[in-house]
């Protein structure tokens, strides 16, 4: 089987015109986003804040969960929805320049503790105050303990037993579910919890708070990782091609590619975390590859048709290596696509990333690429011959 | 089967059988990352100018005493900041005695005289010496109090001059093991000389509003119930370096408690002070806050209790601090990173779903659109991610959900490699070749582009694996190992089920 029946033959090089105007439309409304706008968010990974995301037993909505942050002065915290049953939420607690750096990463914490106290609502903290146990956020060695008085021997085993079952569900939202399948605990276990436990309205499922000193690392160890890369590349591409054109070009994509990325990210909420930095250089990487694939026939076919001009062999050898563009960038956009929509929560805005940056590189390797090459030939060697 | 192909089929059963028993058992090979186990990574900072601090005080009194004992006079003597004290007023015709006490007593100290004054300096080496002590001494008790408290398979590494990283897997209740970690745990015990009194003017009402000389105030832990400032003696009989031993019991009462016995130095001194302040109390201090004040009944030799209204879990924290030792330094957390155990899972679920789905549908495709030879890429695939995870189990590598990610966008490059050789077979068979030496050509004309494929990428994960962290790290290592994998299983493999399968003077080739 194959896409084409016979080589395909679009005059790509026509639409350079259309293909730099789109570019730069993108790159320019993306770079006033960024310098003007609300721009590109740094995330808690570069020190920004905390983020903690919550499980409820019952859902509620995002305009309730903000009402319960404002109380404690919270209310303009970043709340997403997560999960499909409006009971996973993940909140961003936002920076306090006020406090010194020594302070700060205690504030967030601070921060942090105040949100989970105030999102467990009045109802738990009284029934904490008055020693009951949230069985919702014991641990293990507690439960057995608490656990050894109306079931000695079995203390253990119970404990792992409810805990694990936890642990699958994320939360336990009623006394009934103990004693339904699996779990199946037996009455005087159950009414002994309820006397001495109470199910916690949430529970914590993750959370983050990374300090100024390790965010200011962390994003000096960013910044190190792309520049590396990016001289690595370049290396590499001034190593592989001898004509000057070809590697200007292969910067020209590279650079793009980074570009029109990060304007279309730009104007999402998502936020930038240490996965998007490995996910850029992932997709440049991948760009330049296809680039230079189609560079390699563009030689090759000029080694073979010395007459021919070179617009007509770039066409050429886009058109000749199309199939294989659409097929490998196709694959890799699936498999994406699956990590989006099946990879959860934690790993979205890696998966968002990538996708944006698997159509952007097949447009970049096709539309970009080789009329740089053209230019560079048309105008500056012209110079060049003429002095 | 030709003799060359009986090698080809030896090397890959070898490297697949040697993958597959580094894989085997999944379990206990392929090592989760804190992200999808559930655990607690920490960050934290030793304050290692405590050391110094510590240091300089000491000194100070040190020099106080020698001097005295030596008939040396001065008029003040003064810590001016960590690593720099001083004194002031020593007469003029001292200096040359007050010389050779301290060349006798110190080396690690610089010592000017001007004028009246003479300053103490730290030298660089010594202060650069107590900062490292510090933090091999803080990272020892960390992991003494880890190791007490009982978490599986921590990790406590020094990361830098002043940092350590503690990972901990598998923690249900992460405040608690930070503020383990955190207590300096200086356990102290002095005698009371007043309270306890509800505020601090009250209490020194008796003294005239002023804190004696020989005594401080301390005030109770709030967690311990009953509020109050007491005035205790600046001296501790003894302190939590003359425990013996320690463990939880109860007291009189049944309520959790925490029993020690001293040491013989240490007993001594208590047998001491307890037998002359019968029916005064004595204050038990941990951290600088008073836990109780029980009255002396008789005199004690080696053995006590420390009540204070804990509960179990706080009580045995007492034991396991106690235990590990007193923090030489203050420490401050840095960076806290914290994942539920369901979380972890979720993940680990939602990650295998992916996986699952993506390399489904990379199948579909291929079969779909290269048939027979679909089924060659298809296989090369399945054994490129035998070969990712064996590799992962050899280096010992943590599978991290970014890690996941990596393997995921793997699958859809992997098989790059093996569209870059079956488009060139195709058109090399459009020109009319035949059909094994189109399969040849095809390979070799392709090698360049996919060696130049795998390398781009290669290139930016192994930055990203020098500087990245923890879970980046994780993407870095799948992806270069699939990419890797992918050299063997795309170039090598395939061509091997392609001589292997097609007939030598085949007409027709499913491709």
């Amino acid at each position: 089987m194959q896409i084409f029946k016979k080589t395909p033959n679009i005059p790509f090089l026509k639409y350079k015109w259309i293909a730099l105007a789109v570019t730069l439309i993108i790159v320019v409304a993306g770079l006033i986003n960024i310098l003007a706008g609300k721009g590109l968010k740094l995330g808690v990974d570069f020190g920004e804040g905390t983020l903690i995301r919550v499980m409820f037993k019952e859902p509620v909505s995002v305009s309730e969960v903000r009402k319960l942050l404002s109380e404690v002065g919270l209310g303009d915290s970043i709340i997403q929805e997560a999960g499909k049953e409006s009971r996973e939420f993940q909140i961003r607690t936002m920076e306090k320049r006020t406090t010194t750096q020594d302070q700060e990463i205690e504030s967030h914490q601070i921060l942090a503790d105040r949100v989970i106290q105030s999102l467990q609502g009045e109802e738990d903290r009284q029934k904490l105050a008055q020693g009951l146990l949230d069985l919702n956020s014991i641990d293990r060695a507690s439960l057995t303990n608490l656990l050894r008085s109306v079931a000695p021997d079995e203390a253990e085993n119970l404990a792992n037993k409810i805990v694990d079952y936890r642990t699958e569900k994320g939360i336990i939202a009623s006394w009934d579910e103990l004693k339904r399948a699996p779990l199946n605990l037996p009455q005087e276990i159950t009414s002994y919890l309820e006397s001495r436990t109470f199910l916690g309205k949430m529970t914590v499922l993750s959370r983050e708070t990374v300090g100024p000193q390790v965010g200011k690392d962390l994003r000096k160890k960013a910044t190190q990782a792309i520049i590396w890369s990016l001289i690595g590349m370049l290396v590499y591409i001034a190593f592989r091609f001898k004509g000057v054109e070809y590697g200007a070009a292969a910067i020209f994509t590279l650079a793009q590619d980074v570009l029109i990325t990060m304007s279309i990210y730009s104007f999402t909420p998502r936020e930038i975390n240490l996965p998007i930095i490995a996910g850029l250089l992932t997709i440049v990487g991948f760009s330049i590859n296809d680039t230079i694939v189609i560079f390699d026939r563009i030689r090759e076919l000029q080694r073979t048709m010395r007459r021919e001009k070179l617009e007509n062999i770039m066409n050429l050898s886009l058109n000749l290596n199309l199939s294989r563009t659409l097929i490998t960038s196709g694959t890799v956009f699936l498999t994406v696509l699956s990590l989006y929509i099946f990879g959860g929560q934690v790993i979205n805005d890696f998966a968002f990333l990538m996708l944006i940056g698997t159509i952007e590189g097949v447009y970049s390797t096709i539309f970009l690429s080789c009329p740089v090459v053209l230019f560079w030939n048309q105008y500056l060697k012209k110079k060049k011959l003429h002095k | 089967m030709k003799k060359n192909l009986q090698w080809k089929l030896a090397i890959i059963v070898v490297v697949i059988g040697l993958c597959l028993f580094l894989i085997y058992p999944p379990k206990d090979k392929i090592k989760l990352g804190l992200d999808l186990k559930g655990g607690t990574h920490l960050v934290l900072q030793v304050l290692t100018e405590d050391a110094v601090n510590v240091e300089t005080d000491q000194q100070l009194s040190r020099f106080e005493e020698v001097f005295k004992k030596n008939n040396i006079t001065y008029l003040e003597a003064n810590k001016e900041k960590p690593g720099r004290f001083y004194f002031r007023g020593i007469p003029v015709d001292q200096e040359g005695k007050a010389r050779d006490l301290i060349d006798q007593y110190t080396r690690d100290w610089d010592y000017s005289f001007s004028g009246d004054r003479l300053t103490f300096n730290l030298k660089m080496v010594a202060a650069q010496y107590l900062r490292d002590l510090a933090v091999t001494q803080t990272l020892e008790t960390i992991r003494n109090r880890i190791d007490q408290f009982g978490v599986a398979e921590p990790v406590i590494q020094r990361q830098g001059s002043d940092r350590i990283v503690v990972e901990l897997p598998g923690i249900e209740d992460p405040d608690r093991v930070k503020n383990l970690i955190k207590v300096t745990a200086v356990l102290e015990f002095k005698l009371v000389k007043a309270g306890p009194a509800p505020d601090e003017e009250t209490l020194l009402r008796d003294f005239g509003g002023k804190v004696p000389e020989d005594a401080e105030v301390v005030r109770s832990d709030p967690k311990r119930g009953t509020q109050g400032y007491y005035l205790v003696s600046k001296v501790a009989t003894v302190t939590g370096k003359d425990l013996r031993t320690v463990r939880r019991g109860v007291d009189e009462w049944n309520n959790p408690a925490v029993h020690f016995t001293l040491n013989p130095d240490g007993a001594k001194r208590f047998e001491q002070v307890t037998g002359a302040n019968i029916g005064k109390q004595l204050a038990i201090i941990l951290d600088g806050r008073l836990q109780s004040a029980p009255v002396i009944e008789a005199r004690i030799s080696d053995s006590g209790i420390i009540q204070g209204r804990f509960t179990p879990e706080e009580a045995d924290d007492l034991v396991v601090i106690l235990k590990a030792g007193a923090l030489p330094a203050g420490i401050k957390y840095l960076e806290e990173r914290t994942v539920g155990p369901s979380l972890g899972s979720d993940s680990v679920r939602q990650g295998l779903m992916a996986g699952l789905v993506a390399i489904f549908a990379v199948m579909v495709f291929m079969i779909f659109y290269y048939r027979l030879s679909g089924l060659n890429a298809i296989t090369a695939l399945i054994l490129n991610e035998i070969i990712i995870f064996g590799a992962m189990g050899y280096f010992k590598a943590t599978l991290t959900l970014p890690g996941i990610a990596g393997i995921i966008l793997g699958i859809g490059m992997a098989v790059d490699a093996n569209v870059l050789i079956f488009e060139r077979i195709k058109e090399e068979i459009a020109v009319g070749k035949n059909i094994t030496s189109s399969i040849a050509t095809g390979f070799s004309r392709a090698f360049s582009a996919i060696f130049d494929s795998n390398l781009t990428t290669i290139i930016s994960a192994v930055f990203l694996f020098q500087f990245g962290t923890g879970p980046i790290k994780g993407y870095a290592v799948t992806l270069i190992c699939s990419l890797v994998a992918n050299l063997f299983t795309a170039v090598f493999v395939s061509r091997f089920i392609f001589d292997a399968f097609v007939p030598t003077n085949a007409k027709r080739l499913s491709i």
